[in-house]
């Protein structure tokens, strides 16, 4: 294969990684914690691109409009934390799903009155091309998998640094004993998904100027994240990173060699690891209590 | 003889109501109204039954749907043999994702599906667009050549077609109820430890209804397959793939009408809604979230026990062998 | 009388329809130290994590210090004193033990750990070691040394000596008798000798009731409870 045509390509996988990898944390993180499957963390992800469309138009500026996107993605999602999640959380599982597709399905009727539905471009932030190994890589993709790998290394410190992060790391291993502790989980709770939502709103904002914006973007990117957090193992950091990893590149490598590939490989790959080990790579075999 | 009168008679009375409803309501809703339900209650089933949701009905239903289409665009004309073409679709397109899928624990069962009809959606629209003609989708209304007793290409016969496969799939699904199997199913759901100590192997449990319930939905694809006479991808968007599951919830979760009470509710709301507000998915999301806060009863569940009063005060004996719920 | 530590009155608890305790009634006074003896499944672990406010119970009271208990989140009854210790040792394994400590202290606002090292030494060459490599004995250390940070009026703890070395039986011993001096004690225990060594006073529960109270001294014998396991 071409080098320089690989080259691109790697760089677009690990741009597609790095948003994949923003979205399925703040998946992951509140599985971890609260044992909620929380698919309106896509509707925080459109919220986040929206936001992004509409504050770079205004402003002219799309960092400003990405920045929008955390604030109002983070606020959207305390909002539904505080009037639907904080309801359900000792119901099962199931029940979460589907509470949080109506609120995802709701949220696109939302944004569709909002916003109208056709397709809406967001202007790349700063059109210019870096070399490397002499092929031109624009830089807008680096500066995203740049933002990604410091938001990783964010929540790192943020777990494993902070008193708040070591309570949500116990909290995913049993969150009755840390209440037992006499530490207030339900404002542990509250933060987690409070930083899903801004993180999903982050990776919509990063999103936005390398696709077209329009009210399904949701739906569309479901199926990857789906793929990323099944493959990783619901509530593994480090899964996720890896599992993101995996499918951005196969993603894009595999559109390379053959477009409908694309789709397919990461499914096909799924579905292997899940025949291996049925709770992912890294998932731990914790239940529902 | 009355024994099997007494079995059948809330499902006979139930569809007797809505072939009566025939008379005074548009046909394509009432022939909506029974694809759907029988769309749903595969969903129900796995729901209420087993404790798996499944987000990815309507990949099942395009099986079943681009089975028949399949047949009757590129091999023959008759679609009864359509039908059965898109059922077998169905059943062996289960059978094969079927022991892959019911190993995982329900919440990687859910995204799993909802995965599988993401894909499944793509398949069509763009893999395979050759043979699915892509987004056009595929027209072989013209095709369905006219068959004798009941003709399913015009929607008069086509209903009471539906009407009589509808009795049968609820017919089925009352007498998997009544068996060893639906016991079953719901102690998988229950606790899975203690079936396994009863002797009874869950996996095999859950792979049966997984079959049986995804055929169902696929029978549903192949009867929208003919009685639209067309197929095309947007069968299995990801916006549709919560429509059985608000149906399943609005309904009442695991009931055997609740199904057909949804998918009336459901249908007849969205016929009207979407006159006076265009934006349906709106809708759909808020009212599935109320009904969850509110008690995920649904409107069979809330019901049922009301009618069961109701009916014990005439006939008490025969309220007991109809009204299981 | 001085006021109790912990009153329990008519405490009636159910999983579902399934009723799991009967009509509790329940005094423990200040520095006290209470045992609850009873078969498995008699409800001794249902009553800690009642009153703890892991449970909801369908009625009855229970106060610490004239304080009503019922109906407060567990973190909230926590914070109020009564701290529960539950059974099988459940450290964070992923966390080191001066994280768990850390947890214990950011709960509590109390950030003195003299207390804990003064009475499990051990724990301070620990420190840094993740949890989850801990012996049984050594995070049950853990457990109950985070358990007395923000010096609370009531401990529930919940099979203490479970599966421990006699050594470590015979130390805790000693800890839950240096502890009474400052809080009153609750503590489920099978280990009969160890009950009639330290207990003011034993609950034997069965299927849901205290079948009998039995005071502490001489009189208290594993022969004595034996009946009741």
């Amino acid at each position: 294969m071409d080098p320089q045509l690989l080259i691109s390509g790697v760089i677009f996988g690990l741009s597609m990684a790095s948003v994949y990898f923003l979205m399925s944390i703040g998946l992951s993180l509140c599985f971890g914690l609260m044992r909620i499957i929380s698919l309106d963390q896509l509707l925080y992800y459109s919220v986040g691109a929206y936001l992004a469309y509409t504050v770079s138009v205004v402003s002219g500026n799309v960092w400003l409009g990405v920045l929008a996107g955390v604030v109002v993605s983070g606020m959207t999602a305390l909002v539904v934390e505080r009037f639907i999640f904080r309801r359900i959380y000792e119901r099962e599982l199931t029940f979460s799903m589907i509470t949080s597709f109506g609120i995802l399905i709701g949220g696109v009727g939302v944004i569709k009155a909002i916003w109208g539905v056709v397709p809406r471009p967001v202007r790349m932030p700063t059109p210019d091309l870096v070399t490397i190994f002499g092929t031109e890589v624009p830089v807008y993709r680096l500066m995203v998998v740049g933002i990604a790998a410091l938001v990783y290394i964010g929540i790192w410190l943020f777990l494993n640094k902070t008193i708040i992060g070591k309570a949500i790391r116990a909290g995913i291993e049993d969150v009755e004993h840390v209440e037992g502790l006499g530490i207030n989980v339900s404002r542990l709770f509250t933060i987690t998904f409070v930083i899903a939502g801004a993180l999903s709103g982050l990776a919509g904002g990063l999103h936005a100027p390398l696709i077209m914006v329009d009210p399904q973007m949701g739906l569309e990117v479901l199926a990857f994240v789906f793929m990323v957090v099944i493959i990783g193992g619901l509530g593994s950091i480090k899964g996720t990173l890896v599992s993101s990893l995996i499918v951005g590149q196969v993603v894009s490598i595999g559109s390379l060699i053959y477009a409908p590939l694309a789709l397919m490989a990461p499914f096909a790959i799924m579905l292997l690891i899940l025949l291996v080990k049925p709770t992912g790579l890294y998932g731990s075999t914790m239940v529902k209590k | 003889m009355v024994n099997a009168f007494k079995w059948w008679w809330g499902i006979l009375l139930a569809f007797g109501m809505l072939a009566a409803a025939r008379f005074f309501l548009p046909l394509p809703f009432v022939n909506e109204v029974l694809i759907f339900s029988i769309y749903t209650i595969g969903c129900s089933f796995l729901l209420g039954r087993v404790g798996f949701i499944s987000f990815g009905q309507p990949a099942y239903l395009a099986f079943g749907a681009y089975g028949t289409a399949f047949y009757l665009f590129y091999v023959g004309t008759n679609p009864y043999v359509g039908i059965l073409a898109g059922v077998a679709c169905g059943f062996i397109c289960a059978s094969i994702v079927g022991p892959l899928f019911v190993r995982l624990r329900s919440d990687y069962f859910a995204l799993v599906n909802l995965a599988l009809a993401v894909i499944v959606f793509y398949m069509m629209q763009k893999v395979l667009a050759e043979y699915t003609k892509g987004d056009n989708g595929l027209w072989f209304l013209t095709n369905i050549a006219s068959t004798p007793v009941l003709n399913l290409g015009r929607s008069s016969e086509f209903f009471i077609f539906a009407t009589l496969v509808a009795i049968a799939v609820w017919g089925l699904y009352k007498y998997l109820d009544d068996t060893i199997f639906g016991a079953c199913c719901l102690a998988t759901k229950i606790n899975e430890a203690k079936l396994q100590f009863l002797g009874y192997s869950n996996y095999k449990v859950r792979l049966l209804a997984f079959i049986v319930a995804n055929t169902t939905t696929a029978l549903a694809g192949a009867l929208y397959a003919v009685y639209l006479g067309s197929v095309s991808p947007e069968i299995t968007a990801a916006a549709r793939a919560a429509d059985p599951v608000v149906v399943t919830i609005l309904g009442g979760v695991g009931t055997l009408f609740g199904p057909l009470v949804g998918t009336l509710a459901y249908t007849a709301l969205r016929d009207v809604l979407s006159k006076f507000i265009g934006n349906w998915e709106l809708f759909v999301g808020f009212i599935l979230v109320f009904i969850m806060l509110a008690g995920e009863k649904g409107l069979w569940g809330s019901a049922a026990p009301w009618l069961q009063k109701l009916f014990s005060r005439g006939k008490a004996a025969d309220a007991m062998g109809g009204e299981r719920r | 009388m001085a006021e109790q530590s912990l009153v329990v009155r008519g405490l009636n608890v159910a999983y579902g329809e399934s009723k799991v305790l009967f009509d509790i009634d329940f005094d423990v006074a200040p520095n006290q130290i209470v045992c609850c003896v009873g078969r498995n499944g008699a409800g001794k672990t249902t009553l800690l994590k009642s009153i703890a406010g892991f449970l909801k119970p369908s009625s009855g009271a229970a106060t610490a210090g004239g304080v009503n208990l019922i109906g407060h989140r567990p973190y909230d009854v926590a914070r109020m004193g009564v701290k529960y210790v539950p059974q099988d040792k459940k450290v964070f394994s992923d966390l080191t033990v001066r994280e768990n400590l850390e947890l214990g202290s950011y709960a509590t606002k109390d950030y003195n750990w003299d207390r804990v090292m003064e009475y499990f030494p051990k724990l301070k060459i620990l420190l840094d070691r993740k949890a989850g490599f801990l012996s049984g004995g050594e995070r049950q250390m853990l457990m109950i040394g985070r358990a007395t940070l923000g010096n609370p009026k009531v401990m529930l703890i919940d099979e203490p000596t479970e599966g421990l070395a006699p050594s470590i039986v015979t130390h805790l011993k000693y800890v839950f008798g240096e502890l009474s001096k400052s809080a009153a004690l609750v503590i489920v225990e099978q280990n009969l000798p160890l009950v009639c060594g330290i207990a003011h006073k034993v609950y034997a529960m069965r299927d849901g009731r205290i079948v009998a109270e039995l005071p502490g001294g001489a009189a208290l014998t594993p022969a004595a409870c034996e009946p009741y396991l």
